[in-house]
């Protein structure tokens, strides 16, 4: 308090933050809307850092209220921040201007499953299991299944893009979502796309999907459904080296046959999964692959033998076939299992998302190896590999002094090879917050201004979403990069 | 200056041989003051850039097979033909990417593919003569949309030139990738509003080991519904499932009746299953014809759907309603027919002299059904009096032309009036 303004300063603040809270509780109810500072802790963050405290968090049930509150925020100039699960691994649903966080969890309906037409249409919040699940009963399919699926919402899948394990066939989000109903910047209601695919026009639903809540927010979503396989293999190959895998990878998809899903785990995840899990993966693999081929019996039967007959080429010790539903149960949750399975064998790990030619993995994944003995850190993988997606968890202790800055180091060395091998920052997790700093790695600046004009003709100003994706902006410039290193240090932080 | 001396001004820009016919470049009657065909891209940003900076109206032409599709310009000086880029970037068989010029045909791109036993899945109209930036700007979608994955499903990234000549790229040359904003899909379809497209990268599938065209005739169009979706549910691997109104059958080779077209793919095991599949569903359906069919069957109506000299209209209906619309648009006249999974009727009508009084009758049939329809092509009289898209949000695809293209060079007035 030596400063003699700042009292004054802040009781500005509170008096405006009061006035915000007053004026969303009288449009959505006294019960959607948090504003005491305690109310507001759990929404600081996402999955990956520890962040800023939004002056408000709101949890509209209609198109109507969202519109509204993104109207209150913006009479009071301050930053909207859209939000669903808060699984997100890049940092975009944290209020890092601060500003009012809209909550979509209340928004969960499933409006419709129309079988005959094969399409759902859902709120926002529904979780992407669940949908999956009540396909299911028709015999259909929403094909985008993220590892968080769970618990992550279909409109965070949206902002993301979201992938998943069975993108290798059937593609990111954007190839399943034909229509969404969007509350733009200024609180107008539109509706992008179509229930029809392929709706004339410019494709704003393509634009839209996969910019990470920046754009507006999205309170209805049509997706497009399709029938579930007459048959399923899954089978686990499995190798004495991580290396030896990648090459396996390139070989199987390069030969025709494209499996609907191929995963690796290496050894550092069977040795956490395996004594908890018990999914009968071999302790002793260097690597195992896990793949699954689909469709009429007829072709699963020669699918899965030519993936078997290109493994053992490849030097596969052996390869499993899954004889029951059970069994291919059991593999399948071995993979979804590994994350939380690193957790268990390491205080803090920090998970990386790249992309890289597939034909680069073996020399991208013998490099990741090498750069994270070098730094002194074990780094447990398990990847989309016939995507070319990798997923580097690199485990250390954040009480050991300067071990976080020295993860995040090499994640950045680990980024810079996806990139030096021709690939990409993300693949599925977005940019975010965390890698901002990293779209120049890929981007010049003619293509970031590109980028920033479609911002600007959505009206996005710099309070919807800010300091998202594109490495400018007010106040979320220059010593940026810094500044969010200095905040990944804060405990709790990483995934 | 005149709009031609300005237009003259740019022939100096590139070496002789680059100018050609102007006649040969008009678009709905009307040639272009110059005509260009530059060779390399730099070629295309001082084309463009001096365009733009003059002044002109720049129209980026490809094999110009959808010249009819959209409004009609409100000017046109310069006709940029992109055919002259047409390399093979970068292509590694093993990734299943690809990257190449823009004005390559998609035949050729095809023909370097298939010699390592891949392909991209498109089948637009009205053949593979188009060219890629043809293929991605009007993003037209043929018989095997969501049976396989299309151009927009496949785009991996798009390197366009802007109306300033800054060239920009964006997404990238992995299969997964969610880096920034994905400018490639708001180029994918937008008729060169935002910028001339001159390379794409996509992500490529193995071509099935076969393939086989089969037919089943039906009684009507309720029972050609009722076949479509008992052989629909069935999970075969179909690349096409459509429905054929008794005058597109026989433009497609076939007796004149209501049959439903279809298109297996794969080994000899799933072949012989899908062709016993249909032999069940004639038995079932007590269909009075079953059984293989001529493989040109869909290459003709693909053909007649891409006939700019004839009113082509797309409607977008729910799957459900494919059938019912099929008729609905037949007994108006038109040759119709459409395609199950992607929900989309083509509707052509055989004489020129369409009226719009019956293109609002079959878009208010599709609206009230939560589809739409589009004008693929027809008289440039008709696109001025119906607005050819007819799509509900217009604010913001007037402020990206602002951001993109604020002097309006590129295709004015194809889009909206202002667009």
């Amino acid at each position: 308090m030596r400063n003699p303004f700042r009292r004054s300063v802040e009781q500005a603040l509170d008096a405006s933050r009061t006035a915000l809270a007053s004026d969303l509780i009288a449009a959505l109810g006294e019960q959607n809307v948090l504003w005491r500072a305690e109310d507001l802790i759990g929404y600081e963050y996402d999955a990956t850092i520890d962040r800023r405290r939004p002056d408000a968090v709101v949890f509209p049930s209609t198109t109507e209220q969202v519109s509204a509150a993104i109207v209150i925020a913006n009479a009071f100039g301050v930053p909207i921040v859209p939000r669903g699960s808060g699984t997100g691994l890049a940092g975009g649903a944290v209020p890092i201007m601060g500003g009012v966080v809209v909550v979509l969890t209340r928004m969960n309906r499933i409006v419709e499953i129309d079988p005959r037409d094969r399409v759902a249409v859902i709120q926002p919040g529904v979780i992407n299991l669940r949908l999956q699940d009540e396909c299911a009963k028709y015999g259909l399919l929403y094909a985008p299944d993220p590892s968080s699926q769970r618990i992550c919402t279909i409109g965070g899948n949206i902002a993301t893009n979201s992938g998943g394990p069975h993108t290798l066939a059937h593609g990111s989000t954007v190839n399943h979502v034909l229509g969404i109903e969007v509350v733009l910047p200024d609180g107008r209601v539109t509706y992008l796309g179509s229930r029809v695919p392929d709706a004339p026009g410019i494709d704003l639903r393509g634009v839209f999907v996969g910019s990470e809540g920046t754009l507006g927010i999205v309170t209805s979503i049509t997706v497009r459904l399709q029938r579930q396989p007459e048959a399923v293999r899954t089978m686990l190959a499995i190798f004495e080296s991580i290396e030896i895998a990648s090459e396996a990878v390139s070989a199987i998809i390069s030969g025709g046959v494209i499996p609907v899903a191929l995963e690796m785990l290496d050894q550092e995840i069977i040795r956490a999964v395996e004594p908890r899990l018990h999914v009968g993966y071999p302790l002793d693999a260097g690597a195992v692959l896990l793949i699954e081929v689909e469709g009429l019996r007829e072709s699963v039967e020669a699918d899965a033998q030519y993936v078997v007959t290109a493994c053992r080429e490849m030097g596969a010790r052996e390869v499993r076939t899954a004889e029951s539903e059970a069994e291919r149960a059991r593999l399948w949750e071995g993979r979804k299992g590994g994350i939380g399975a690193i957790g268990a064998i390491s205080p803090n790990f920090y998970i990386l998302d790249g992309v890289v030619p597939r034909t680069q993995l073996p020399k991208v994944m013998a490099e990741v190896m090498r750069l994270s003995a070098e730094a002194g850190f074990r780094c447990a993988n398990i990847f989309h590999a016939g995507d070319g997606n990798l997923h580097p968890n690199i485990m250390f202790d954040e009480l050991v002094p300067g071990a976080t800055q020295k993860v995040l180091d090499l994640g950045g060395a680990i980024m810079r090879l996806c990139v030096d091998s021709g690939g990409s920052i993300t693949g599925e997790h977005g940019v975010g917050l965390e890698k901002r700093s990293y779209m120049e790695w890929i981007f010049s600046a003619a293509d970031l201004e590109a980028q920033q004009r479609i911002r600007d003709a959505w009206g996005t100003g710099e309070r919807f979403n800010p300091c998202k994706i594109l490495p400018t902006g007010h106040g979320c410039g220059a010593g940026h990069e810094a500044e969010i290193r200095q905040h990944l240090a804060t405990p709790g932080v990483y995934v | 200056m005149t709009t031609t001396t300005n237009a003259e001004a740019l022939r100096s820009l590139l070496p002789g041989d680059r100018t050609r016919n102007v006649a040969d470049y008009a678009i709905d009657g009307t040639a272009p003051a110059i005509a260009l065909r530059p060779q390399t891209r730099d070629e295309v940003v001082r084309v463009v850039a001096a365009a733009n900076s003059a002044g002109l109206v720049l129209v980026p032409l490809g094999a110009r097979t959808a010249t009819a599709l959209g409004r009609p310009l409100t000017r046109y000086d310069v006709a940029l033909d992109t055919t002259g880029l047409a390399r093979v970037v970068e292509y590694e068989p093993n990734d299943l990417t690809a990257t190449i010029e823009a004005g390559m045909t998609l035949a050729t791109f095809q023909e370097t593919l298939a010699a390592h036993g891949q392909y991209l899945p498109a089948d637009p109209p009205p053949s593979d003569n188009v060219t890629i930036g043809g293929l991605l700007a009007t993003a037209r979608p043929g018989a095997w949309r969501h049976h396989v994955p299309g151009q927009r499903d496949l785009v991996l990234g798009i390197t366009a030139i802007q109306p300033d000549g800054t060239v920009t790229h964006s997404g990238g040359r992995v299969v997964k990738n969610v880096s920034g904003y994905d400018m490639h899909r708001m180029h994918t379809g937008a008729l060169g509003a935002f910028g001339v497209i001159v390379e794409a990268t996509f992500k490529l599938q193995p071509l099935p080991v076969s393939t086989r065209t089969l037919a089943i005739e039906c009684e009507s169009f309720e029972s050609a519904a009722d076949v479509a979706y008992r052989l629909w549910d069935l999970a075969l691997p179909l690349r096409a499932l459509s429905i054929l109104a008794p005058g597109a059958a026989e433009v497609a080779g076939l007796p004149p009746r209501v049959q439903v077209l279809l298109e297996c793919m794969g080994g000899d095991a799933v072949l012989a299953r899908c062709e016993d599949a249909i032999r069940r569903e004639a038995a079932t359906s007590r269909a009075p014809h079953a059984g293989e069919v001529r493989p040109g069957s869909f290459v003709t109506l693909r053909a007649l759907a891409g006939t700019s000299a004839l009113t082509v209209l797309r409607l977008g209906v729910p799957s459900s309603q494919v059938a019912a619309a099929t008729q609905f648009a037949t007994e108006r006249g038109y040759v119709a027919w459409g395609h199950l999974a992607a929900g989309s009727v083509l509707a052509v009508m055989p004489e020129a002299n369409t009226i719009a009084e019956s293109v609002r009758a079959l878009r208010a049939y599709a609206r009230e059904r939560g589809g739409f329809l589009e004008i693929e092509s027809a008289p440039a009289t008709l696109r001025a009096e119906v607005d050819p898209f007819d799509t509900p949000e217009r604010t913001l695809v007037t402020s990206l032309k602002r951001q993109f293209d604020p002097s309006g060079t590129l295709n004015r007035g194809r889009w909206q009036e202002d667009v």
